[in-house]
């Protein structure tokens, strides 16, 4: 009966909110009222299970809704921005207990609407409490002064290189590529965290029209491509000079750079998105095979985002203690490819070897993904 | 892979947390009728559906416990996928738990999951060698194959087939979402099977129908003789049940194939391409008389219907019940498409079936036209009986 409701939903979007009011929580589609006004009208009580709540918003303004335990504050669904005059719906698991809907319109204060009691034996949602603005300042903070420390090493690093590379001692260059790129990676720079300065410092050459001889290749990449393809130090030089001006840029601007409080925990899961999907498929490799050392300094950045959150995740996620069983795996696989100075390039991993990996990082990555969703910023009602 | 106590064994088990709510949200509305559970698996018997997707898994998994729990896994999903429903509402605790592909109320879809597993799964890493099916090994290297290891073997073969592809992609999707920490793809490959044209067996990629001689699985002596696990002794008791699957991932060099008289592909295979008959019969369902035509004049002594089943009562036995797919996967170096068959079939003895029929195959005319790439030796697992119950839990018990 539940999926013949769903299905007409939009035809019947107009009907069921005259009809939900008499028939109660039928456990099909039940029109709720949200907005400034009405917030939570139409819900009045449930059995407890998964219920769909179709909101209707019949307001002016958009409004952000979410269904709350109103004592303690958890929020277990939410909808963001339904508009004016539209009706969407929102699936909610409830377990039997207190529950009201939060409304809060973009042009005004948050209101919560009437208390729904759920009773029923069926199971819900594990509600999450939210965290504000003023609760991840504290993290971002943290996690800024580590980026600004790390800043500092990276140049300090990136200027060993070029020095390096001026002096024409291609040897050295090499030695000094990996520590300064490591320095680079471990800074969790995924997903465009640091735009298009991050793109000049460690940008691979896919979108560029000739590709590595394209003179828009520049970068970490660039220096190590010609460092291990008998590249001359003459012609090194520019995309060494250019590479560690480029970093000091960075460092420099990065005081009045903007870290939105969400964005810590979207990168604590977007780090190793980003390691699978360019490192571990041997996209980002220029000759160098140091790969593998890449994802090490990766998987050392996401340590670096979760360490301020933690406080915040301990009774949140509980998922936690395996991400950091998970960190381990990861981290103890791939140390295991360090040997006698050496990192193993990513092509000489036996098959078991790199299942192993690939199947660590990709359940890593799954348990993350849920760091992003309790660690956003949520304007409690 | 991880510490042996605490949440962190069952660290690659991401549905773990989420099957709590699952079982009790997901479960608020009764689920329709579901064919999963059995004595024996789903996806055997059944006529091939219209979409199939076999893959292999290497396992991952470090110990007997996380084996245990990823068989678990992988039961709990087949379970949940091919019963249907709505998948639980983890709220704002996670992204959502499924991948929408079906819509938000996932339906059953005639999905079956069938599960069987390879003879490397009974090496030195789970204590289960004693255990090892008597009649698994790893697939042999046949004279007239060219073999890819990296499309041969596996720890685990999961076998998805539906009327729909989404249903197929959706479920593989789920399942390695839940597993990821414990197997990893080693191969994979989607299959099709063709719509009769115009009546009758579907067709092959060449053109000709396939699969018309089944044995009659209807008939419980023909499957307790020809399908499921001896049950004489000569077998780990766990197996009951269960059957031997063997892959063979055929290509077929279609454009030579287009290049030769019809009636040399009819002589090859020792039917009519446009009937499906044999050569000296009018229907599909004909039964040849190869006693009337000793020497071949009519179906050539060498054609591959009468070495693959010569219909006499010595080779009755190594009969085999034949599961196959098209399958189309691209192009080759030289510009020519690769496509083919992804054969399986199931036996009591791979030894006895499977292998006699393709020693009497050797070098048959046919495989100038083809060419085995990959495939392996599996044991489909027994049915999951009930809800507590779960695939591999009497050989892990």
């Amino acid at each position: 009966m539940d999926r013949v409701h769903r299905v007409l939903l939009p035809a019947i979007a107009g009907a069921a909110c005259a009809l939900a009011a008499c028939s109660g929580d039928a456990g099909g589609g039940l029109a709720v009222q949200v907005g400034r006004a009405r917030c939570g009208e139409g819900w009045g009580s449930a059995r407890a299970g998964a219920r769909t709540l179709l909101v209707h918003n019949g307001d002016s303004a958009p409004v952000d809704v979410t269904v709350v335990d109103p004592s303690r504050g958890t929020v277990f669904a939410e909808l963001e921005g339904v508009g004016p005059g539209t009706t969407r719906p929102l699936r909610v698991g409830l377990g039997a207990g207190t529950y009201a809907i939060g409304c809060r319109p973009a042009d005004g204060a948050a209101v919560t609407g009437p208390r729904v009691r759920v009773s029923g034996p069926g199971g819900g949602a594990r509600g999450v409490r939210p965290l504000t603005r003023n609760d991840l300042d504290p993290a971002v903070r943290v996690y800024r002064a580590r980026i600004v420390a790390g800043l500092g090493t990276l140049v300090r690093r990136t200027d060993a290189l070029r020095d390096a590379v001026r002096s024409g001692d291609l040897d050295a260059a090499r030695d000094a590529w990996l520590p300064a790129h490591l320095a680079y990676a471990r800074l969790g720079a995924a997903y465009g965290a640091f735009g298009d300065r991050g793109d000049a410092i460690d940008g691979r050459p896919a979108g560029l029209p000739d590709g590595v001889r394209d003179p828009g290749f520049r970068g970490f990449h660039r220096v190590e491509r010609g460092l291990w393809h008998g590249a001359s130090a003459a012609s090194l030089r520019g995309p060494a000079d250019r590479l560690a001006a480029d970093v000091r840029a960075l460092r420099d601007g990065f005081p009045r750079a903007q870290i939105d409080a969400g964005d810590l925990g979207l990168r604590a899961h977007e780090i190793l998105e980003d390691a699978l999907r360019f490192e571990l498929t041997g996209a980002t490799d220029q000759g160098s095979g140091t790969t593998l050392a890449t994802v090490a300094a990766n998987v050392d950045g996401t340590r670096m985002v979760l360490a301020p959150l933690r406080p915040l995740l301990a009774d949140r996620l509980p998922e936690l203690p395996s991400i950091d069983a998970g960190l381990a795996c990861a981290s103890r696989l791939l140390r295991a490819q360090y040997r006698h100075g050496r990192w193993t390039p990513l092509d000489r991993l036996g098959t078991v070897e790199r299942e192993r990996l690939n199947g660590a990082i990709g359940e890593l990555v799954e348990r993350l993904a849920s760091v992003a969703t309790v660690a956003t910023v949520r304007r409690t009602p | 892979m991880t510490a042996a106590a605490g949440p962190g064994r069952r660290t690659f088990l991401r549905g773990a947390l989420a099957a709590g709510v699952a079982g009790t949200v997901g479960r608020a509305t009764p689920a329709p009728a579901s064919r999963f559970h059995g004595v024996h698996q789903a996806g055997i018997l059944d006529a091939p559906r219209p979409r199939a997707m076999l893959a292999a898994f290497d396992v991952i998994a470090a110990t007997r416990a996380e084996l245990t729990d990823l068989f678990r896994a992988v039961t709990g999903r087949a379970r949940a996928l091919t019963g249907g429903g709505a998948p639980p509402e983890v709220g704002v605790a996670g992204p959502p738990p499924d991948s929408g592909v079906l819509g938000p109320d996932v339906p059953a879809g005639g999905l079956t999951v069938t599960a069987a597993v390879g003879a490397s799964l009974f090496d030195d890493r789970f204590g289960l060698a004693s255990l090892r099916p008597a009649r698994l090994t790893r697939m042999r290297t046949f004279p007239n194959d060219d073999l890819d290891p990296s499309w041969c073997h596996g720890d685990l073969l999961l076998g998805f087939a539906a009327p729909d592809e989404d249903t197929v992609l959706h479920a593989l999707r789920d399942v390695c979402r839940h597993t990821r920490g414990a197997m990893q793809v080693r191969w994979r490959i989607g299959g099709f099977t063709s719509r009769p044209r115009p009546a009758g067996a579907s067709r092959n990629l060449m053109g000709f129908k396939d699969g018309v001689a089944n044995p009659d699985v209807t008939r419980a002596a023909v499957r307790d003789r020809l399908v499921w696990a001896a049950r004489d002794g000569s077998e780990p008791g766990w197996t009951a049940g269960g059957t031997y699957q063997v892959v063979r991932l055929i290509r077929m060099l279609v454009e030579f194939w287009d290049r030769i008289a019809l009636t040399e592909q009819e002589r090859i295979f020792g039917r009519a391409r446009d009937t499906g008959a044999p050569l000296d019969g009018t229907h599909e369902t004909d039964v040849p008389r190869y006693s009337a035509d000793p020497i071949g004049e009519v179906i050539p002594l060498t054609s591959h219907i009468r070495l693959a089943n010569p219909r006499v009562p010595e080779t009755e036995d190594s009969r085999v019940l034949r599961r196959a797919w098209n399958y189309d996967r691209g192009t080759d170096g030289a510009g020519n498409l690769d496509m083919g068959l992804l054969f399986t079939c199931f036996q009591q003895d791979p030894k006895r079936q499977f292998e006699a029929v393709q020693e009497r195959l050797k070098d048959e005319p046919l495989t100038d036209y083809i060419s085995p790439f990959g495939g392996g030796y599996f044991f489909a697992l027994p049915g999951v009986v009930n809800a507590s119950d779960h695939l591999g839990r009497a050989l892990l018990a």
